[in-house]
């Protein structure tokens, strides 16, 4: 056991793990948050359609990337360093943006309903994504694009000190927004209708939880990958469910297990090798497992 | 009120964090004389930190870097360039990450390398160099250690790039 902590102390001081700690703590800070509402809304797969949406858009753009490179002019160099070096994120947030509030919206007046338009953006950006990285690939190791992509890999550990920056900034916008407005998407998450005939615009809040869900899909995809979005997001919120009936307590219950979760898994992925991205769903699980078994417990007695 | 107390308090975390980042890599000296000693890492680490020296290889250049992954080779037919590497592969094994090497001397291929997949300890002098828009680090100067009871599972041909 010190042997190991010895060991876990010498990578703590290598830059990158460092990046991935904080990175990693952050994200699972932000997803937790909203994970409670999400879940409350039964919007619980709304993670894996942007997730898909976000893998999508990131093929679109390294076809473009790949595209403005074979064009050869410099200013088409430029751009495609620009859209590579961060991580495509210039075209990735706004597709992502635009799929959530597209799905946000099947509510209201639209031909295909809820559930079936999750499934339809999230299957077909999934396939579209593939087709154009197998067709247009933009490194000779397609399988391992699409592996890290799909499964995180371990992006996680190749951060740079920019992605901290914009990451830390993108979540200071995500709590923010949560801890400002926390009373209203307490109202809209429980009765949307009462919210409304208050007088407060639930559909500016509704386009608000949607856009801030979009932000974190992106900015997770770099720690559990595109299909593994959706566990950051629902497990905390769903084992802080099992022993707590308050909001508040279950939001910041599930702040606190997310965070532990995601610490431990990277810590554990780093020392034992093991993919990042399945480690930390992998303690989420067994925390939910736990909850779960103290629930039923606690109602036995 | 209550609200601003906690955002500020938050803040004012997230700005002692991005203080404690820098924005160039730090890597702890390794022991035995090596600058960098993947050899002690784990693979995960391996994977992030050869990664780190093909994006920031201007702070790794000269340093004394032992590796250890399978041997590859590749020739390129066009220019009749012979590449000598190190592969590594991540935690997931999707991907694997390459440190080409340039052995001391006038070694012929491929009596004096190992078989292709055979796993080899190389040890080096840190450079890089472009090509096209991809950035390749090599050692130089490099020696292949004895043997240190590894195997020599694979002769399959390995791709790399």
């Amino acid at each position: 056991m010190s042997e190991q902590l010895s060991t876990l102390r010498y990578y703590l001081e290598y830059d990158f793990v460092r990046n991935a700690v904080i990175v990693g703590l952050l994200i699972s800070l932000c997803a937790s948050l909203l994970g409670v509402t999400l879940v409350l809304k039964r919007f619980s797969f709304i993670g894996d359609g942007l997730s898909h949406v976000a893998f999508g858009a990131i093929a679109v753009s390294s076809v473009l990337t790949f595209g403005l490179r074979a064009i050869g002019s410099e200013t088409t160099g430029r751009l495609a360093e620009v859209l590579s070096e961060n991580n495509h994120t210039v075209i990735v947030l706004p597709l992502t943006v635009l799929a959530a509030v597209l799905l946000l919206r099947t509510g209201q007046n639209t031909r295909i309903k809820g559930d079936a338009a999750v499934a339809m953006i999230s299957v077909g950006s999934l396939a579209i994504g593939y087709l154009l990285m197998n067709r247009f690939p933009s490194s000779s190791n397609i399988s391992g694009d699409v592996c890290s992509t799909l499964f995180g890999s371990t992006s996680i550990l190749t951060l740079k000190g920019t992605d901290v920056i914009v990451c830390s900034v993108m979540a200071v916008i995500v709590i923010a927004t949560f801890v400002v407005f926390y009373n209203k998407i307490f109202a809209v998450t429980f009765d949307e209708s009462f919210t409304r005939a208050s007088g407060v615009n639930a559909g500016l809040y509704n386009l608000m939880i949607a856009i801030i869900t979009a932000v974190i899909i992106v900015i997770s995809m770099n720690l559990v990958g595109s299909l593994l979005i959706s566990a950051l997001i629902i497990f905390p919120a769903l084992s802080a469910m099992r022993i707590l009936r308050s909001f508040r307590g279950v939001v910041i219950c599930s702040a606190v297990i997310s965070v532990f979760c995601a610490g431990t898994g990277i810590l554990i992925s780093i020392l034992y090798s093991t993919p990042v991205g399945s480690t930390i769903v992998a303690a989420d699980i067994a925390v939910f497992l736990i909850f779960s078994l103290l629930s039923m417990f606690r109602k036995g007695r | 009120m209550k609200h601003m107390r906690l955002l500020a308090a938050f803040a004012a975390a997230m700005l002692l964090t991005g203080c404690g980042s820098s924005g160039g890599s730090e890597s702890p000296a390794a022991a035995d004389g090596y600058d960098v000693d993947l050899t002690q890492l784990s693979s995960s680490m391996v994977y992030g930190q050869v990664y780190d020296m093909v994006n920031n290889s201007e702070s790794y250049v000269g340093k004394k870097v032992k590796m250890k992954g399978s041997f590859s080779y590749y020739k390129d037919e066009q220019t009749g360039k012979e590449y000598f590497a190190v592969l590594i592969a991540d935690a997931t094994a999707c991907c694997s990450q390459g440190i080409e090497f340039r052995l001391k001397g006038d070694p012929v291929y491929p009596d004096d390398y190992p078989h292709v997949g055979k796993e080899i300890t190389v040890t080096g002098s840190f450079a890089w160099y472009k090509e096209d828009y991809a950035t390749y680090c090599q050692l130089l100067d490099a020696e292949i250690l004895p043997d240190e009871g590894t195997s020599d599972e694979t002769t399959n041909e390995l791709s790399w790039s």
